[in-house]
C-alpha cells in the first residue's frame, strides 16, 4: 500500500506540474497577441489617443461605422464585441484607462444589456489569460462566484472555457493566425439575410433600475474626464415589448433613445441587429446628433 | 455522478481510504462499505430508482433461492418465470412501453383506423438494462443448474449494484464476480497501478477523443442536408471514434476502478476497429452484451445448430434483439439488422470463426490484405453507426443517400465554429496508439510508464472537450 500511495502522490505531482507548465505556456502564448480579438489587443497595447471609442454589443459591434467617424477626422474604433455584456464593456474601459490611453468620447450601447449585471461568459473568458498579470481583471472578477477556482487553480480557467481560450485558440495565437475581429476598425458590418429573424419578444426584458457595470462605465467616464453618450439603438418594426425602451429611458434619463431612427426592416438582417445600409444611416444620424459641432 | 466529473473524484478516494483503512477488516465489511458506496453512488442520480434497484435485487436474490430450494419441476419454473416476468416487466415499462404505445397507434392510423395511444411520462431508470441482465443471467444460470444460489443478501446485492459496473456495466456473470466477492481482497501494488492506468486512459478516451468527437459529429448529423459528402464520411467516422471513445473509456474506468478494490472485471472491448470481419468486431465489441446474448439467447434457440434457416432466424433474432436492447427506437432494430446482415454470408459460409488469431503485419501482400479487410470492416461498421446515431431511419437513408449523390468532397467549415477536418489528425494519433497496445489493455503501463502518464494527462488538459458532452452514451441504455 504504501507503494501504491508514494505511485499515487508522483501522478499528481506530475498532474499539477503540467497544469502549471500548461497554465505558464498558454499564458505566455497569450501575452503575445495582438492580431486576434478586441481584448487581447488593448491588453497587450500602450497608450492610444482616441476620440471615440465604441463600447457594447453585438448592437454596438455591428451599428457604429468607425470609418464615417473617421471621415469627420475622428480617431475611432469600434470595441463592441458580439455576445458581449455590460460586466465585459466595463472591464475593457477600465483596461483602456490603466494603460492610459486619451479617450475623449466614449459611445456606450446601453439598451437590452441593461437588463443584467452579469458577464457573458464567452466574452469573460478571454480576459482570463491575463488574470494574474491585471489587478485590474483580478478585481473585476473578484465578485464571480468561481473566482477562486480560476484564479488558484493552474489551468482551470483554460479547461473551464476550453472552446475559447483552449488548445486551439492558444494554437491560433501563437502562430499569429488573424481573424476579423480588428477588421473596419472594430465595426462588423452585416448583410440582408434571406431567413434572418425578423421578429423579436422582449415583453419579458426589464432593465435593472442601478446596472452596476453601467453605473461603472459611466464613473469612469466621469473620472477620466471622457464625455459619455449612452444611446439605445435601433430594432426591426416586429418586436413584442417595445416600450422596454421607455422603461430604460424612465430608469435613466440620461440614455437617448435611438430605437426609432431606422425603423424598416430592408435595414435590418435580424431583428436586433441592422445591416450595412442599416448601420450607415444610424451613424450618420449620431454623427449629426453629437459630433457636428 | 459521472465518472468524469469532481464529484466522482472525491468520492473514489474516500471510498478507497475507507475500504483499505477502516473497512478492511473482514469480506462482510468491504462488501457492506462498498454496497453503502454504490447505493449512494446510484442515488445521486435520482434516489427514488434506488428502490427499484434494491426491489430488483431483492427478487433475483429470493427468486434464486426458491428456484435451488424447489422440490418440484412446477415450482422451479413458477420461480424462475416470476424472476423473468417481473424483471421484463420492468425494462418493459420503463424503456419500452411507450415505444410500443406510439407504434401500435402509428399503426393503426395507417389503416385508418384512428387513434391515440396513452403515453406515460417516466424517465428511464439509470443502468435498468445493465442490473436487469445481471440479474436475469443469475437466475437463469440457478435454473439450469450452472451455479449454486447465494445465500448471502449483501454479497449477492454487491453483484448486481458495484458501483464501477451499476449504470453501464460491464454486464457481469455470477460465475466470474460472486466468487470474487465471497472472500477477502488483499491489496496488490501491480494490479492497482494497472487500475490506475486503465482509468487514466479511459478518461483519454472519454474527454479527449469521444467528448471532441462529438461536437464534430453533432455538428455534422444535426445539419446533415447541407453537408458535402467529404463532410458526411468525417461526420460518420467522428461518430464512429465518438462512440467507441465513449464506451470503451467508460468500461476502462470501470475495470480500472474496480481493479482497486481488487475486484476484476469482465473486459468489454478488444480494439473492435481492428477486426477484419463483422463476426470478430462482435467478439471485440462490448464482449459482456455480445456474450449474454449468445449464451442466454442464441444458444437457447439453437446456435449454429440444426438446418440453414434455424441459423438465419437465429441470427436475425439475436442482432435485432440486441439492436432494441439499446433503445426503444427502431434506429436501434435496423442497425441490429444491418450488422445481421452483414455477419449472415460468414455464419453461412462457415467463415465467422476465420479472424481468432491475433493480427500481425508483416511487409508482404497477406498484410495488404489484412490492412484492406480491416479497412472494409470499418466502412461497414460506420454504414451502420449511422443508423445507430439519425434521429429516424429517414435521416439515415437521407444522410447516406447524401454521401453518394452530393459528391462534394471539399473542406466545410461547420456549426462548431471549426473545419470538418480539423479532427483528423487526433484520431490518427488515436489509432497509431492504439495499434502499438493492441496486444495490452492500455497503452500507458509497461516501460516508461511514468513518461507515458505524464503524457496522457498532457492529452486530458490540453486536449480535452470540457464545455460539453460530459453525459456517456451509454447512460441513456
Amino acid at each position: 500500500m504504501k507503494k501504491f500511495l508514494v505511485y499515487t502522490v508522483k501522478i499528481l505531482t506530475i498532474t499539477i506540474l503540467v497544469a502549471v507548465i500548461l497554465d505558464g505556456l498558454y499564458t505566455f502564448i497569450f501575452l503575445q497577441s495582438k492580431n486576434r480579438g478586441k481584448i487581447e489587443t488593448i491588453f497587450n497595447s500602450k497608450a492610444k489617443k482616441y476620440d471615440v471609442i465604441v463600447l457594447g454589443s453585438s448592437r454596438a459591434n455591428n451599428h457604429f461605422v468607425s470609418q464615417m467617424f473617421e471621415a469627420k477626422g475622428l480617431k475611432t474604433f469600434n470595441y463592441g464585441m458580439s455576445g458581449g455584456h455590460l460586466f465585459e464593456a466595463s472591464l475593457l474601459l477600465k483596461l483602456m484607462v490603466e494603460r492610459k490611453y486619451v479617450i475623449k468620447n466614449v459611445i456606450l450601447e446601453a439598451d437590452l444589456n441593461l437588463s443584467n449585471d452579469h458577464e457573458a461568459e464567452g466574452i469573460a473568458a478571454l480576459f482570463l489569460p491575463y488574470i494574474h498579470n491585471s489587478d485590474v481583471i483580478k478585481n473585476h472578477f473578484e465578485t464571480q462566484e468561481n473566482f477562486n477556482e480560476l484564479y488558484y487553480i493552474p489551468f482551470y480557467r483554460y479547461i473551464k472555457y476550453d472552446t475559447k481560450i483552449g488548445f486551439r485558440e492558444t494554437f491560433f495565437t501563437a502562430v499569429h493566425k488573424k481573424t476579423n475581429a480588428l477588421d473596419n476598425l472594430g465595426y462588423y458590418p452585416l448583410e440582408k439575410h434571406k431567413n434572418g429573424n425578423m421578429k423579436n419578444n422582449i415583453v419579458n426584458l426589464n432593465p435593472l433600475p442601478h446596472n452596476k457595470y453601467y453605473e461603472e462605465i459611466k464613473e469612469i467616464c466621469k473620472a477620466n474626464k471622457i464625455n459619455f453618450i449612452a444611446v439605445m439603438t435601433p430594432m426591426c418594426e416586429n418586436v413584442v415589448g417595445m416600450n422596454y425602451f421607455d422603461k430604460v429611458k424612465k430608469a435613466y434619463p440620461e440614455i437617448h433613445n435611438y430605437e426609432n431612427a431606422v425603423v424598416e426592416d430592408k435595414y435590418f438582417s435580424s431583428c436586433g441587429h441592422m445591416t450595412d445600409t442599416g448601420a450607415r444611416m444610424f451613424t450618420s444620424r449620431i454623427i449629426k446628433d453629437f459630433f457636428n459641432k | 455522478m459521472f465518472f468524469n466529473s469532481l464529484a466522482f473524484a472525491i468520492f473514489l478516494p474516500i471510498v478507497f481510504f475507507l475500504y483499505w483503512f477502516v473497512f478492511n477488516k473482514t469480506k462482510s465489511t468491504q462488501n457492506a462499505l462498498l454496497i453503502v458506496a454504490s447505493y449512494y453512488f446510484y442515488s445521486c442520480w435520482d434516489w427514488r430508482f434506488l428502490f427499484l434497484l434494491v426491489f430488483s435485487t431483492f427478487l433475483d436474490y429470493y427468486t434464486g433461492i426458491q428456484i435451488e430450494k424447489s422440490k418440484s419441476e412446477k415450482n422451479r419454473k413458477f420461480w424462475f418465470w416470476l424472476s423473468i416476468l417481473v424483471n421484463l416487466g420492468f425494462l418493459g415499462v420503463f424503456k419500452y412501453y411507450n415505444f410500443f404505445a406510439s407504434s401500435f397507434s402509428e399503426l393503426l392510423n395507417s389503416t385508418g383506423i384512428k387513434a391515440s395511444p396513452i403515453l406515460l411520462s417516466v424517465i428511464l431508470p439509470v443502468g435498468i438494462s445493465f442490473y436487469t441482465f445481471h440479474g436475469l443471467s443469475y437466475v437463469i444460470d440457478i435454473y439450469y443448474k450452472r451455479i449454486k444460489a447465494e445465500y448471502n443478501f449483501v454479497d449477492y446485492s454487491l453483484f448486481v449494484s458495484y458501483f464501477p459496473l451499476l449504470v453501464a456495466g460491464p454486464i457481469e456473470r455470477a460465475t466470474h464476480l460472486l466468487p470474487q466477492v465471497k472472500v477477502k481482497r488483499e491489496f496488490d501494488f501491480k494490479t492497482a497501478k494497472e487500475g490506475v492506468c486503465q482509468i487514466v486512459w479511459g478518461l483519454v478516451k472519454k474527454v479527449v477523443i469521444a467528448d471532441t468527437c462529438a461536437t464534430y459529429a453533432n455538428a455534422i448529423f444535426d445539419h446533415y442536408t447541407s453537408m458535402n459528402s467529404f463532410s458526411l464520411i468525417l461526420g460518420a467516422v467522428y461518430f464512429a471514434f465518438q462512440i467507441y471513445g465513449d464506451f470503451s473509456g467508460y468500461s476502462d474506468i470501470a475495470l480500472g476502478v474496480s481493479k482497486l478494490f481488487g475486484l476484476d472485471l469482465l473486459r468489454n472491448f478488444n480494439y473492435p476497429y481492428f477486426s477484419r470481419d463483422i463476426a470478430e468486431f462482435w467478439r471485440r465489441w462490448h464482449i459482456s452484451l455480445s456474450s449474454w446474448f449468445r449464451d442466454y439467447l442464441y444458444i437457447p434457440l439453437g446456435g449454429s445448430k440444426g438446418g440453414i434457416w434455424m441459423k438465419i432466424r437465429n441470427t436475425f433474432i439475436i442482432f435485432v434483439v440486441s439492436g432494441f436492447w439499446h433503445g426503444a427506437n427502431w434506429t436501434y432494430i435496423v442497425w441490429g439488422f444491418i450488422n445481421a446482415v452483414y455477419f449472415l454470408p460468414l455464419l453461412l459460409s462457415n467463415s465467422n470463426r476465420n479472424n481468432m488469431d491475433a493480427i500481425q503485419l508483416k511487409f508482404n501482400f497477406d498484410s495488404v490484405k489484412v490492412i484492406m479487410s480491416i479497412l472494409y470492416t470499418f466502412l461497414l461498421t460506420c454504414v451502420a453507426w449511422v443508423f445507430f446515431r439519425a434521429k429516424t431511419i429517414t435521416d439515415a437513408v437521407a444522410y447516406l443517400k447524401q454521401i453518394i449523390t452530393n459528391r462534394d468532397f471539399s473542406f466545410q467549415y461547420l456549426d462548431n465554429e471549426r473545419y470538418s477536418y480539423e479532427l483528423s489528425l487526433m484520431i490518427g494519433v488515436f489509432v497509431l496508439i492504439e495499434w502499438n497496445s493492441r496486444t495490452k489493455t492500455e497503452p500507458i503501463s509497461g516501460k516508461g510508464s511514468m513518461m507515458k502518464m505524464a503524457l496522457a494527462i498532457l492529452a486530458i488538459l490540453a486536449f480535452g472537450t470540457y464545455s460539453d458532452y460530459k453525459e456517456f452514451i451509454y447512460f441513456q441504455f
